[in-house]
């Protein structure tokens, strides 16, 4: 923490902390131009930018990784204030009772096996396999469940914002598809599947399909980060 | 003033959380991530001091709702593994959108059959119900 502050106050770090907080405020603009929809996600345009930048002044990645690790830093006491908006549905989560419990075991299992089954049928490296396993739950739990299992966090977050941009793009067409009219349902399934994005989706949906896919968000996101270290601890 | 007071307990009661949950696991050497045991750490005195959420969320509202900038250097540092996604990528989009649209599809289907299971049955209860009061 205190190699993180120091380099975000060398002059590198300055820099590159301004460079990433005006990227970030562009991209919000974009965002909101964009009438939020989920392809214009703020950390896209954000890591477009910041790209556009480091080619533009031919630096290396990894020393912008270095100049900016205090946002990296920050990751870890954000995931732990990831129990805010837990705390906040717990009550709702006794209210729904087993029939949401089911629903997001189904969802929770089903997304990131049959993802990791497909990278296994087509014989990928195994630390790409393990990473396609957190593909479905919120970025920061995904990274660090990664981590422990040999997964690679940075595909992860990759990985993950890309299951959320198309839980969210197809998830109109999906639900006529399946022929699922229940708001409900469908706040469920956006928040269980595409974590956070689904839930951004879900809120442009209405209040209702909003609450339930937070929901689904928080408790896969608990229950995958949980479960997955756990799994390869015991039995790989 | 107090805001300012909340802030600082709430800020303080997550990095607390945060410390000790890297703290246990290092010293015990479990299987889970230390940020998670820190989550679960928070949401114990959450439970226990109610009057905590307060603080906490005065601290955490804004940071949580702007975290995607905190996975900007994560996500750059995906070109080192470029040539690993190029080699698989059509296994990796197939896993990523197929099956993904695939879960997302059968989820909603399975949770609304699961809730309409439970409306049917409400509302036979409440028609038995009727013909008793009758």
């Amino acid at each position: 923490m205190i190699e993180a502050f120091n380099r975000a106050m060398s002059l590198s770090g300055v820099f590159w902390l301004s460079i990433s907080l005006i990227s970030y405020l562009i991209a919000l603009w974009a965002n909101k131009k964009c009438k939020g929809h989920p392809a214009a996600h703020p950390i896209i345009v954000t890591a477009l930018l910041i790209s556009l930048g480091l080619y533009l002044s031919n630096t290396q990645v990894s020393e912008y990784q270095r100049a900016a690790s205090l946002l990296h830093w920050l990751l870890g006491p954000i995931t732990v204030a990831l129990a805010l908006p837990i705390y906040r549905q717990w009550q709702k989560l006794r209210h729904f009772g087993w029939r949401l419990f089911a629903s997001i075991l189904l969802g929770g299992v089903l997304a990131p096996v049959s993802a990791w089954l497909t990278l296994f049928v087509f014989d990928t490296p195994s630390a790409i396999q393990f990473t396609m396993l957190a593909k479905s739950i919120t970025t920061p739990l995904a990274m660090e469940s990664s981590a422990q299992i040999g997964g690679i966090p940075a595909l992860a977050a990759v990985f993950v914002i890309v299951t959320g941009i198309v839980g969210a793009v197809m998830a109109s067409v999906t639900f006529s598809l399946f022929n699922v009219e229940s708001r409900q349902a469908q706040g469920i399934a956006l928040g269980t599947v595409a974590h956070a994005v689904g839930t951004a989706k879900a809120i442009q949906m209405g209040e209702d399909v909003a609450a339930m896919a937070t929901l689904g968000l928080c408790v896969n996101g608990i229950f995958t980060a949980l479960a997955l270290p756990v799994v390869f601890g015991l039995f790989i | 003033m107090q805001n300012v007071k909340d802030v600082f307990i709430g800020a303080a009661s997550v990095f607390a959380a945060y410390y000790l949950g890297l703290l246990i696991v290092s010293a015990t050497s479990l299987f889970i991530p230390g940020p998670l045991l820190g989550l679960f750490i928070l949401l114990g005195a959450l439970f226990c001091l109610p009057q905590l959420e307060s603080c906490v969320a005065r601290a955490v509202t804004v940071p949580l709702k702007h975290m995607s900038l905190l996975f900007v250097p994560a996500v750059l540092g995906v070109s080192a593994y470029w040539g690993d996604i190029k080699s698989n990528a059509l296994a990796i989009i197939i896993a990523i959108v197929i099956t993904t649209s695939f879960s997302l599809g059968i989820t909603a289907w399975f949770s609304q059959r699961l809730f309409n299971s439970k409306k049917t049955k409400a509302i036979a209860n409440t028609k038995s119900n009727g013909h008793l009061d009758d």
